[in-house]
């Protein structure tokens, strides 16, 4: 383990749809990967993959790689899918954040990264009863 | 491949310390991980004011700086990008006020073009005309501003507020303004690229442009 001065920071970014919750934690820069996870490696049903419970767990499997590289403290970029779809993160997030911080990480900035188009192509129509 | 290459992998890596440009003191940003030292170059880093002047009150506003030098375990950076908090902006967006956009490209004493985007909030709803004014007065502002200053000068002034508090003084006599910012500003080229365009640059007749030039005289 690379046991050095151990104050470092990383970014956990956090993709939170309506389907899925993918995090991917890295440097402060965002061009090294240091841990990845996402719904499907949580849970077994398809639609579990966005639960709160099962980002919960994905933070609980990948804090200990994110503690070997020496990351003590995350700033968070969550996003929800953005573009002509929902511009709010889906229910992954705000679980994922919480597990972060039980997890003992200092939690930096959050902030919304959501693509948000400055006006693109027309939103999907709804599904029936929505 | 097992875990353990895996890890074995990571152990080659090393930490390079990211430091600022000079124009913030060199200040530590942060650390990034990379097995060569060509692979740190180019990357981005991304801090806010607040974290950099340790003043909790500024951390509305966002700095990008990108790695063009690496040292033996340090990087340093150059300024590429202010911009400020979507969240923040979102704050100052009200209900029956006017918001008031601009965007202008210019070229600071050094060669360095920059794009800068100011934007005002007016406390009600403006005329066309007077958001049409104002706009004015902004692009005019930041073109002078970068007329007479260095790319450094210039992102100083745009960090600090001096460049809004400038816009807020000369537009608030149009129409009475709730606030100025500098929502973002964007290195665009370098004296270099600048120089380069300028020679890849043709020259052409006015015979030759077949639009009628004459929606500006």
């Amino acid at each position: 383990m690379a046991e050095q001065e151990d104050d470092k920071w990383g970014v956990a970014h956090v993709h939170a749809s309506f389907n899925n919750t993918v995090m991917t934690v890295t440097d402060l820069t965002g061009a090294e990967t240091i841990a990845k996870s996402s719904g499907g490696t949580a849970v077994k049903q398809n639609r579990d993959e966005a639960s709160p419970y099962a980002a919960m767990q994905m933070v609980e499997s990948i804090a200990d790689e994110i503690r070997a590289a020496g990351i003590e403290g995350l700033h968070v970029r969550v996003r929800g899918p953005g573009g002509n779809l929902q511009k709010s993160p889906g229910p992954g997030a705000q679980a994922a954040i919480r597990a972060l911080a039980r997890e003992d990480f200092e939690i930096g900035r959050i902030e919304d990264v959501t693509p948000i188009p400055h006006d693109g192509s027309r939103a999907p129509k709804g599904k029936g009863g929505f | 491949m097992s875990e353990r290459s895996v890890s074995r992998k990571k152990q080659e890596k090393r930490w390079y310390t990211v430091h600022a440009p000079e124009q913030f003191d060199r200040a530590e940003l942060g650390d990034t991980p990379a097995d060569e030292p060509e692979k740190v170059l180019d990357r981005t880093i991304e801090t806010t004011l607040g974290d950099l002047t340790d003043n909790a009150s500024e951390n509305n506003t966002k700095l990008k700086f990108k790695i063009t030098d690496v040292g033996s375990d340090a990087a340093y950076t150059e300024f590429v990008k202010h911009e400020l908090t979507r969240d923040y902006l979102r704050s100052l967006v009200r209900r029956g006020a006017s918001k008031i956009d601009a965007y202008v490209t210019v070229l600071t004493t050094d060669d360095y073009r920059v794009q800068i985007q100011p934007v005002a909030f007016t406390t009600k709803k403006a005329d066309h005309s007077q958001e049409r004014a104002i706009r004015e007065t902004m692009v005019d502002i930041v073109e002078e501003a970068a007329a007479e200053r260095t790319f450094e000068e210039l992102i100083d002034s745009v960090v600090e507020g001096r460049l809004s508090s400038a816009i807020y003084g000369e537009a608030k006599t149009i129409y009475p303004l709730r606030r100025v910012e500098i929502k973002k500003a964007t290195l665009e080229a370098r004296p270099e690229e600048v120089a380069a365009e300028e020679e890849a640059a043709v020259d052409v007749d006015d015979e030759d442009v077949d639009v009628e030039a004459d929606d500006e005289a």
